[in-house]
């Protein structure tokens, strides 16, 4: 054995290989059916949309042109391209607050005391596991000209708010708002509960003996503490957010007049409606450089908290 | 600072548990009162009841002259330390200081100033800027009390402060705290399970079992003398040698069957427990401290006489521990059990089965100069006026 | 602390007020399915005065719900047996080899839990549809375990690491083979992973619409919620018919929710919170 004396790191090295000397290693080939799926359907296809983007490809052709920016501009310049992608945003951005803010309020409200908090926890969870397809036309009948929320305005002496909610260019795209928020506010709950649960009573305790008041404690303590919690929910609900599709085409369709179109809608019906595959990648990229980036901005907020605690 | 009066004060929880009993309690301005207990007693509950951290099922809480019932904790002016400190992890130890004051409204500058004086009293100064993960346990358990003191409060809570700490660290955060006490004079109330802890700091100690105050008072009248049963198994340690006697008249006077000796009660000895007459002829339980079975060898021939079996001695310098078995029924009550399952099951097994075969492992405190007893049968002398006896129906001590 | 007061039995009542109101839409959904055609018609909002359950045969026989229920357990199965199946294996390597090499498939791993699938969704179709997949079970199953293997690779190689060795080399000094160690010692013991995973990707595949639309439409093999739409086409604003088939969609994922809802709950948090 001639170990290099002066060499720090043999001995651990050394240590570690005669500890596992009793079992023979792991073969590389277990890792190869997992490696092969996600490299082929995840970086190469990805790659390959990239590339397509930048072509006028229409999915059936052999060969595709490479036409630079050419798609880029056109979303910006098509209406309904440009309309969904500020659709998305508006619709991600406003649904990320009232889903996180609902759901912090409720995860508050359920976490202790409440005798009937598990029930109640149930309760409002149940839509998060429901196909966001089938729950959207129970909304719609809701949303409907003949429907319940006009016969309530009605009933309440607001009948010139009554309207087709759905078929209305100003309103359609909040109906897919109230959809996304009431589906999604319970999974929120649930993880503000989960991360509530981690804080010690004790520290609220200790809070309350050193002299703070309640509205106190949650600013100074609870909400701190709850950092972990928020990111991961923001960035989920960012992700889910920006990715609505199941809602808008059971809603509204994207109508009327494309006023709903959402990014994901335009992907579906550009590339497999209109077998326009180059345009649609260039709307798959769009989406897929705000997904990446809202979830890399969420991360690094992580990243810098978890270094502070 | 101010006095804590507990009158009447009971506990008893939505299942029905009763945590605390018809608790009654006066602590002075300034002093320092341990509640001990094994685990399950009571006594951390009537601490957070203090802190307002549980509800008063019935009786009355006053800090001062104010009755506190129905305050909310930030409204009592009390600090409390925690058993696992509760500092605030997204907190500076500078922050985790500051906090109670600026819950206060203090003045920034004034705050440095406070946080800056706890901290150099309890040695914290270089660890100002860093987050609680980062010290190490005594350090936290500094934080907590710096937290605690800053504020001046009517009256300290601590709640098994020490608990968390390693044996040495914690005997030196003893005596700290107790200095701290004396030098801030602020009342306060002690929670521990460990009665060495409990004698060593506090001025008065009371002793909790099932939610029931058993005894209080200053260290040397719990160990000198126990009101009960409880109380004597639970101060000292190692714990006082109880065996189950039966009183007997022989004519001459009044003497204490163990087993099948005898041990005489002189008229001295019984002047001071008056109570004793009333037990002739009947059976209860004798209590005798390990240091009051002395070395037969060199000690005053006039004191009455033990038999036993030494088994085994333990040299703890300055003293020498000698374990030898008595031929005597043990006192196997409840409060002796509950005593032993505290230490561990297999404790309780033990003494069952010395019921069985009626031996009574007693220790005795030898000085470490005398030469150790051989192995095998051996003579105690015994310091009659020191015994203990009780009650075996209600462990009531005979007084 | 938290003492049970009179306001909090009024917090308690707000909240059983709001549970009430998030829950109206359900409300409409079970009585309307039950009202024949022309009481859904003209009072839409009041209690069924008789109950009609020829909606859901109408619905299950013109929908096709009953292939529509198969599809939807076929495509969920597969695909979270993949994801089990080859996830585990595949993260054990991981956990258990060092080096540049296991860190580097790491985090070729971590960062296909952030990679969006969208985009690399038309070259995939395109592919698939080469390959005559497009439309199959199989081209669905397999673009589903692409997306969401990265995610069991990554829950799976974090449990794993912190899995003592001990038992690896206990069933070696008894004498098991590499793979049956994997199996009968490994595998049971990431079980708290296999349930998270399971059940985080079961529901999110069970109740797909995007992806089963584009792959799957069209043809035979169209998981529920496709039926759906496709049956809502048809019968738009019948709304009795169109409720039937949206319990019959729902009922499943409900029931489950309902039997195993503390696992499932955990399920999710376990499954987001890492």
């Amino acid at each position: 054995m001639s170990v290099p004396a002066g060499s720090t790191n043999a001995r651990p090295a050394a240590r570690r290989r005669r500890r596992r000397s009793g079992l023979p290693q792991v073969p590389w080939v277990w890792v190869l059916p997992a490696l092969v799926l996600v490299l082929l359907l995840r970086y190469v296809a990805t790659a390959a949309g990239g590339w397509y983007a930048f072509t006028d490809w229409n999915g059936i052709s052999r060969e595709a042109q490479f036409i630079g920016l050419d798609n880029f501009r056109e979303i910006l310049d098509n209406p309904a391209s440009r309309g969904a992608l500020e659709n998305t945003i508006v619709l991600a951005v406003t649904f990320v607050v009232a889903a996180n803010v609902i759901g912090l309020l409720l995860a508050l409200a359920l976490h202790r005391t409440l005798k009937t908090r598990i029930l109640l926890r149930a309760l409002f969870f149940a839509p998060v596991v429901m196909s966001s397809l089938a729950v959207s036309y129970i909304w719609q009948f809701i949303f409907s000209y003949t429907g319940p929320l006009n016969r309530f305005l009605d009933a309440v002496g607001l009948d010139s708010w009554q309207r087709a909610w759905t078929g209305d260019p100003t309103w359609a795209l909040w109906t897919i708002f109230v959809v996304l928020v009431w589906q999604f506010a319970g999974l929120a709950m649930v993880m503000y509960l989960s991360g509530l649960a981690g804080i010690p009573e004790e520290l609220d305790e200790a809070a309350a003996v050193d002299g703070a008041s309640t509205l106190r404690r949650f600013r100074t303590i609870t909400l701190p503490l709850l950092a972990p919690a928020f990111t991961v929910s923001v960035t989920l609900s960012l992700v889910y957010g920006l990715g609505v599709f199941d809602q808008v085409l059971a809603l509204t369709g994207g109508g009327p007049v494309d006023a709903s179109e959402t990014l994901a809608t335009q992907i579906y019906k550009q590339t497999f409606a209109f077998g326009r595959y180059g345009y649609g990648a260039a709307l798959s990229l769009i989406l897929t450089v705000l997904i990446t980036a809202m979830a890399l901005a969420q991360l690094a907020v992580l990243r810098y908290r978890e270094r502070r605690i | 600072m101010a006095p804590v009066t507990f009158s009447n004060v009971s506990k008893t929880y939505p299942d029905g548990t009763r945590a605390l009993v018809g608790f009654e309690l006066d602590i002075a301005d300034g002093e320092l009162v341990v509640f001990v207990g094994p685990s399950g007693c009571g006594k951390t509950t009537a601490l957070r009841m203090v802190a307002g951290l549980e509800e008063v099922t019935d009786g009355e809480i006053r800090i001062g002259d104010r009755v506190v019932n129905d305050l909310a904790p930030q409204d009592r002016d009390v600090a409390m330390v925690f058993q696992n400190y509760a500092l605030y992890p997204h907190m500076s130890v500078f922050d985790n200081i500051a906090f109670p004051l600026r819950c206060q409204r203090v003045p920034k500058r004034e705050i440095r100033e406070r946080v800056q004086q706890a901290a150099a009293l309890l040695g914290l100064e270089e660890q100002l800027g860093r987050r609680p993960r980062h010290l190490s346990g005594g350090q936290r358990q500094r934080v907590a009390m710096g937290r605690a003191i800053v504020r001046q409060p009517q009256v300290f809570l601590m709640d098994e402060p020490l608990s968390n700490l390693d044996a040495k660290l914690r005997v030196q955060m003893r005596s700290e705290i107790t200095r701290l006490q004396e030098e801030l004079g602020v009342t306060t109330i002690f929670v521990t399970h460990d009665q060495v802890e409990a004698m060593t700091m506090g001025d008065r100690i009371a002793v909790l079992r099932r939610g029931v105050l058993q005894q209080h008072g200053p260290p040397e009248l719990l160990y000198d003398e126990p009101a009960n049963l409880f109380v004597a198994e639970f101060i000292g340690s190692p714990a006082m040698n109880l065996f189950r006697g039966r009183l007997e008249n022989d004519g001459s006077g009044l003497a204490c069957a163990i087993g099948e000796q005898r041990v005489p009660l002189p008229e001295h000895t019984l002047a001071r427990r008056l109570g004793l007459a009333a037990y002739a002829d009947r059976e209860l339980a004798v209590g005798i401290r390990p240091e009051h079975l002395l070395d037969a060898r060199s000690s005053d021939p006039a004191l009455p006489r033990l038999r036993g079996d030494v088994k085994f001695d333990e040299a703890l310098p300055p003293e020498r521990l000698v374990y030898a078995t008595v031929e005597a029924p043990p006192v196997v009550t409840e409060d002796v059990l509950e005593l032993a399952q505290d230490v561990d099951a297999a404790a309780v097994e033990r003494l069952e089965e010395l019921a069985q075969e009626r031996f009574v492992l007693a220790c005795a405190r030898f000085d470490i100069t005398a030469s150790p007893p051989p192995r095998g049968p051996f003579e105690f002398a015994v310091a009659v006026d020191r015994l203990h006896f009780f009650d075996l129906e209600t462990g009531a001590a005979i007084r | 602390m938290h003492r049970y007061t009179w306001r909090t039995l009024i917090r308690e009542l707000a909240l059983f007020a709001l549970a009430a109101l998030w829950w109206i839409p359900l409300y409409f959904l079970v009585t309307i399915a039950l009202k024949p055609d022309l009481e859904a018609l003209a009072s839409p909002l009041s209690f069924p005065s008789q109950i009609e359950l020829g909606n859901f045969g109408t619905a299950w026989t013109e929908g096709s719900l009953g292939r529509a229920l198969a599809n939807s357990v076929i495509l969920t199965v597969g695909t979270v047996v993949l994801l089990v199946a080859l996830g585990s294996l595949c993260a054990y390597t991981i956990a258990r080899r060092a080096g540049a090499m296991s860190t580097t498939l790491y985090l070729l791993f971590v960062i296909g839990i952030i990679l969006p699938f969208q985009l690399g969704l038309v070259p995939t179709y395109a592919a698939l549809r080469e390959l005559g997949l497009v439309g199959t079970y199989l081209g669905l199953i397999l673009f589903y375990t692409g997306v969401w293997m990265p995610f069991s690779v990554f829950l799976y190689t974090g449990f794993a690491r912190a899995l003592p060795r001990d038992y690896e080399e206990a069933a070696r000094v008894d004498g098991a083979s590499q793979l049956r160690i994997f199996w009968r010692v490994v595998f049971p013991l990431l079980r708290p992973v296999t349930g998270t995973v399971a059940i985080f990707t079961g529901l999110i595949i069970w109740n797909d619409f995007f992806l089963a639309l584009i792959f799957l439409s069209g043809t035979d093999n169209t998981p529920l919620p496709v039926a759906v739409y496709s049956f809502v086409a048809e019968f738009a604003s019948r709304w009795n018919l169109v409720f039937a088939a949206v319990i019959v969609a729902l009922l499943p994922a409900l029931c489950f929710f309902v039997v195993a809802q503390r696992q499932l709950i955990r399920g999710f948090t376990g499954g987001i919170k890492t």
